[in-house]
C-alpha cells in the first residue's frame, strides 16, 4: 500500500498537498503534488465527469439503465469497475437508487492464449463487488450462436476444420483453428481482439445493456491509434477512441480517457479497498522478445507509449484528443460493413487489392467480392480467406 | 532444402526476398516488378502527361538516384512523351555537397539529362556557410530547413519548369503519418499523404511558371527504402550514400524509429500506415475535398511541409517534444482554471451545471469553418497555420504574411556585416545529444530478425 512501486518522477518527497493544502504531498500528477486523499478525489472525479449523462435523474424511477462493464483483470478495468462502485454505492446512499446498473462480464481466451487470467479470478471478482452481476463467457461462444444472420455471417468466410467425420466441429475446435490458421502473432493478437470486442457488443445487447463502459486510459488509446494505424485499421478510429455509437449498434464509452497508464498503477496501488489481489500480470510484460516471431505491433505500441508517458504525458494526452477530432463519415443505408470487424468500409474498399499501394491492376469485378468481404485490417490478418 | 524458383517467372532461381511481402524473385524478375510498380503509379494517379517538363529534385542520394533512373527507363519504355531535367540545391557547404554534386553530375551524363544546379547564393543571396559565419552553427539547421523546403519550388521556376518530382518513399511517408499523429497535426497528415501536391494560388500565366505553382508529386510514394536500396543495388546505380547530416528533430527521428520496428514485426506495416494515412485524411474535419476520392487528388502544400531526411529543424529543435510537453502542460492548467470558473458561474445560473468543457487537441484548428478553440491558453503557432496566403515580400505560399524564409533573411541582411571576413571551413558533425527517451528506446529494441 505504500508508494513504493511508484515512479520516481511522480514521488513528491516533503512536498504539501497542493490542493488541500494540509496534507503531505503523496505524488505528482501532471506537475501538482497531491496527498492520497486528493489523488483518489482526482481519480474519481475525471472518471465521474465522463459518466455525466448517467446521473441518477437522467434515469427513471422504474427503469434500470445498464451497463457492460468489461473485466480483463488489468489494472485498467478494474480500476474503472473500482471507482463506479463506489460512485453507485455512494449515489444509493444519498438517493436510495443509482442512475445506472453495472453487468461485469469476463471474457475466457484461456484456449488460445497462454498468459490468460486463471478462472478463479471471476469468482474473487463476484466476492468483492457482490453488487453487480458477472457473466463468464468463453471466446469461442462467438462460434455458438444460432442466429443465423446469414448475409452478414463472417465464420462461413473463415477456415474450415478439416472434418474427419461426421461430427461437426465444436466452437472451441472453430476457434483453435482459426487461430493457429493466422500467419503471425500480430495476426493473432488483432484477431482475438475484434473477437473479442464482436462478441462483448453481441453480449451487451442481449443482456439489454445500452453501452459498454471500455477500461481504455489516455494512454492505451493513444497505443491503440498507432497500432490500428499501423495495422491498416486508420479507417476505423473514430469508433475506437471516441464516445458514441458504434458500429455494433450499441455505445462505446471510454470513461478512463483522461487518466494516464502511470495514474490508474498509482490508484491500484493505494486503493481502499484494495484490489490489487484481483489484477492479473502477464508475465514478462513490460519487456519485449528479442524475436519479432512473438513480439505483435500492440506490444511495440504499449512499450513505446509506456515510455512517452514518463516524460511527456500531455504529448500523450495530445495524441488521444486529436484522434477524437477525426469525423465519421454520416452513415448511409447503403453502408457495406466488414464481415469480421463489422466496421464501415467506404465506397466498397474490401481487401488489401485495388488501391494505389497496391500498385498494379485489380483482378476482381466486383469490388464487394474483393477480399471476401474483410476490411483492410482484417484482410491483412487473415490472408487465407483473401485467397480463396 | 532445394533452391527455391522465382514465384514469377518459376524458372530461374530466387535470389531475392522482396522486403514489401517477403515474395522470393530472380534479379531480372525484381528489376522488372519494381518498374512495373511505379509505371502503375504514374499511369493511375495520371502524374504526367505528354510534353511536360519535369524536374526531378536530385541529390545524388538514393531515392532521388533510383527516381532518375527509373523515370528514365519509363519513359523509353512506355513513351510517356515526358522531358526529364534533373535539379540539384546547392546549399553552399564547403566539402558537404561537393560529392554528392559530382554523383548528380555524373548521373546527368550517365541518364543524358541536363542538370541544373542552383545555389543558396543565387536564391537567398546567402551561402550556409556564411549563414553560419553570421550565425553561428547553433541554430542554423532553422535556416537550413526553410531555405531547402523552398529551393526546389524556386529552382524550378527558375528553370521554367511547373513540375518537381522528389524521392519520398513509402517510409518516408509513413513516417510523416506516425510523426504528425504524435505532434496532433491533422491538417498537415491529411496533406502528406496525398501524391501529387500543389500550391493553390496558381493563377499566373501559363508561359510564366512562378515559385508559387510549382507542382509536387512523389512517384515514389509507395516504394519501400529498402526495395529502392535493393534496386539500387542490383541496377549498379552510381549514388552518393551518406548519411544525412541533420540528425531529425524528435517526433521524426521517433517515428522513424517506430517504423523500423514495425517492419521487422510485420513487413506491410510501411504500406499499412500509408493506406491509414490516405483513409484518415477522409475523416478530418475540414480537411481535404480533394481527398474524398483517395487522395490522388491534389492538395495545397504550405511551407516547412514535407520532411524526409534533412528538411527537419534538426539540432536545433532537439528539444521539440519537451518544449510541446510543457506548451500541452500550460494549456491544460490553463483549461483546468478556466473550467473551474466556467463550472462555477454556470452552476450559478442553475443551468447547464458542470458541463465539461472539451479542452481542444492544441494543434488542431479548421481553418475553413473558422472553429475557434477553447479555453483561456493555446498555442501561438498554432493559430494561423491554416489560413493559407502568399507571402507579401516574395509570393511563396504561406500562413504568415511574411514568409519564413522572407523572415530569417530580412534578420540576417539586417546584420550583414560590411566586408566578408575570411571563410571559415564549416564541417557539419552529428550531434546525438539531444535525442529524446522514447527514440532511444525505440532504437535500443533491436529486433532479431527471423
Ligand atoms: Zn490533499
Ligand atoms: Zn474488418
Ligand atoms: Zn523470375
Ligand atoms: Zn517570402
Amino acid at each position: 500500500m505504500s508508494g513504493k512501486h511508484l515512479p520516481k518522477e511522480i514521488a513528491a518527497a516533503g512536498q504539501i498537498c497542493r490542493r488541500c493544502r494540509a496534507a503531505e504531498a503523496f505524488l505528482v500528477v501532471r506537475t501538482e503534488p497531491l496527498c492520497r486523499d486528493c489523488f483518489i478525489k482526482y481519480v474519481h472525479t475525471k472518471v465521474i465527469k465522463r459518466m455525466e449523462s448517467f446521473r441518477v435523474r437522467f434515469s427513471a424511477v422504474d427503469q434500470s439503465r445498464k451497463l457492460l462493464l468489461p473485466v480483463s483483470f488489468g489494472v485498467s478495468s478494474l480500476t474503472l469497475l473500482h471507482v463506479l462502485d463506489q460512485h453507485l454505492s455512494k449515489q444509493k446512499e444519498r438517493t436510495g437508487r443509482t442512475g445506472f446498473e453495472l453487468q461485469l462480464l469476463f471474457v475466457d481466451t484461456s484456449s488460445v492464449e497462454r498468459a490468460s487470467p486463471e478462472p478463479q479470478l471471476v469468482s474473487l471478482l463476484k466476492g468483492q463487488f457482490p453488487d453487480h452481476s458477472c457473466t463468464s463467457v468463453f471466446l469461442s461462444s462467438i462460434f455458438e450462436d444460432e442466429s443465423t444472420d446469414s448475409e452478414a455471417d463472417f465464420r462461413e468466410y473463415l477456415p474450415a476444420v478439416a472434418q474427419a467425420d461426421a461430427q461437426p466441429p465444436s466452437a472451441e475446435q472453430r476457434l483453435e483453428h482459426l487461430m493457429k490458421s493466422l500467419p503471425s502473432a500480430t495476426a493473432r493478437s488483432d484477431v482475438m481482439s475484434v473477437l473479442r470486442t464482436r462478441l462483448i457488443a453481441k453480449i451487451a445487447e442481449e443482456k439489454g445493456c445500452e453501452g459498454i463502459l471500455w477500461g481504455d486510459c489516455t494512454t492505451r488509446l493513444a497505443e491503440k491509434t498507432l497500432a490500428e494505424t499501423a495495422k491498416g485499421r486508420g479507417f476505423s478510429l473514430p469508433w475506437q477512441v471516441i464516445d458514441g455509437d458504434s458500429p455494433y449498434g450499441i455505445a462505446f464509452n471510454y470513461p478512463l480517457r483522461d487518466l494516464l497508464k502511470k495514474e490508474l498503477t498509482a490508484y491500484a496501488d493505494m486503493a481502499n479497498p484494495p484490489f490489487s489481489s484481483l489484477i492479473h500480470r502477464s508475465p514478462g510484460s513490460g519487456q519485449l522478445s528479442v524475436s519479432s516471431k512473438h513480439t505483435t505491433i500492440d506490444d511495440l505500441m504499449k512499450q513505446y507509449f509506456e515510455s512517452v508517458e514518463e516524460n511527456y504525458p500531455s504529448i500523450v494526452a495530445n495524441v488521444v484528443r486529436t484522434t477524437s477530432k477525426l469525423q465519421a463519415p454520416p452513415s448511409q443505408r447503403t453502408d457495406q460493413f466488414c464481415r469480421l470487424c463489422n466496421m464501415p468500409v467506404t465506397n466498397g474498399k474490401f481487401g488489401i487489392h485495388g488501391w494505389g499501394g497496391d500498385q498494379q491492376d485489380s483482378t476482381d469485378a466486383l469490388p464487394e467480392l474483393s477480399g471476401n468481404g474483410l476490411c483492410y485490417g482484417c484482410a491483412r490478418s487473415l490472408p487465407q480467406v483473401t485467397a480463396l | 532444402m532445394p533452391p527455391s524458383l522465382c514465384a514469377l517467372c518459376k524458372t530461374s532461381r530466387a535470389f531475392i526476398l522482396r522486403p514489401k511481402d517477403h515474395q522470393k524473385l530472380c534479379k531480372p524478375c525484381f528489376i522488372s516488378v519494381f518498374e512495373t510498380e511505379i509505371h502503375h503509379t504514374i499511369t493511375s494517379n495520371n502524374l504526367f502527361h505528354r510534353g511536360e517538363r519535369i524536374a526531378i529534385g536530385a541529390s545524388g542520394g538514393k531515392d532521388s538516384t533510383v527516381l532518375a533512373s527509373v523515370l528514365k527507363t519509363l519513359n523509353e519504355r512506355y513513351n510517356y512523351g515526358v522531358e526529364l531535367i534533373l535539379l540539384s540545391i546547392d546549399e553552399g557547404i564547403k566539402g558537404y555537397r561537393d560529392d554528392s554534386l559530382e554523383t548528380v553530375k555524373r548521373n546527368a551524363k550517365q541518364y543524358d539529362m541536363p542538370l541544373m544546379i542552383v545555389g543558396y547564393d543565387e536564391l537567398y543571396g546567402w551561402t550556409m556557410d556564411q549563414v553560419v559565419e553570421q550565425v553561428g552553427k547553433k541554430g542554423n539547421c532553422t535556416y537550413c530547413g526553410v531555405f531547402r523546403r523552398q529551393a526546389l519550388d524556386r529552382g524550378a521556376a527558375k528553370l521554367g519548369v511547373k513540375h518537381v518530382v522528389t524521392g519520398h518513399n513509402a517510409d518516408d511517408v509513413a513516417e510523416t503519418v506516425l510523426m504528425n499523429l504524435l505532434r496532433g497535426d491533422l491538417p498537415r497528415l491529411s496533406r502528406t499523404t496525398s501524391i501529387v501536391t500543389s500550391t493553390p494560388s496558381a493563377v499566373s500565366s501559363p508561359d510564366s511558371p512562378s515559385h508559387t505553382n510549382i507542382k509536387r508529386s512523389k512517384p515514389l510514394k509507395y516504394a519501400y527504402e529498402k526495395e529502392i536500396v535493393l534496386y539500387a543495388y542490383h541496377k549498379s546505380l552510381d549514388y552518393f550514400s551518406t548519411e544525412c547530416i541533420y540528425s531529425p528533430e524528435a517526433f521524426r527521428g521517433s517515428a522513424r524509429a517506430l517504423i523500423k520496428n514495425l517492419e521487422r514485426v510485420r513487413p506491410s506495416a510501411i504500406l499499412d500506415i500509408v493506406r491509414s494515412g490516405e483513409d484518415m485524411a477522409r475523416l478530418v474535419p475540414g480537411g481535404n475535398e480533394a481527398c474524398s476520392n483517395g487522395c490522388s487528388g491534389q492538395t495545397a502544400l504550405p511551407e516547412e511541409e514535407e520532411g524526409g531526411c534533412g528538411s527537419s529543424n534538426g539540432r536545433s529543435a532537439g528539444g521539440e517534444m519537451a518544449s510541446m510537453e510543457h506548451q500541452l502542460a500550460q494549456n491544460d492548467i490553463a483549461t483546468e482554471v478556466g473550467l473551474e470558473i466556467e463550472i462555477t458561474s454556470s452552476s450559478l445560473n442553475g443551468q447547464q451545471s458542470g458541463k465539461k468543457k472539451d479542452p481542444d487537441a492544441v494543434q488542431l484548428v479548421n481553418g475553413k469553418k473558422g472553429r475557434r478553440l477553447k479555453g483561456p491558453a493555446q498555442t501561438p503557432r498554432k493559430t494561423a497555420r491554416q489560413t493559407m496566403g502568399q507571402c507579401k515580400r516574395c509570393g511563396y505560399l504561406s500562413s504568415q504574411e511574411i514568409c519564413k524564409a522572407c523572415v530569417l533573411l530580412e534578420g540576417l541582411n539586417k546584420n550583414r556585416p560590411k566586408n566578408n571576413i575570411e571563410v571559415s571551413s564549416y564541417a557539419p558533425e552529428q550531434e546525438h545529444g539531444h535525442m529524446n527517451n522514447a527514440t532511444n528506446a525505440m532504437q535500443k529494441l533491436q529486433l532479431g530478425v527471423d
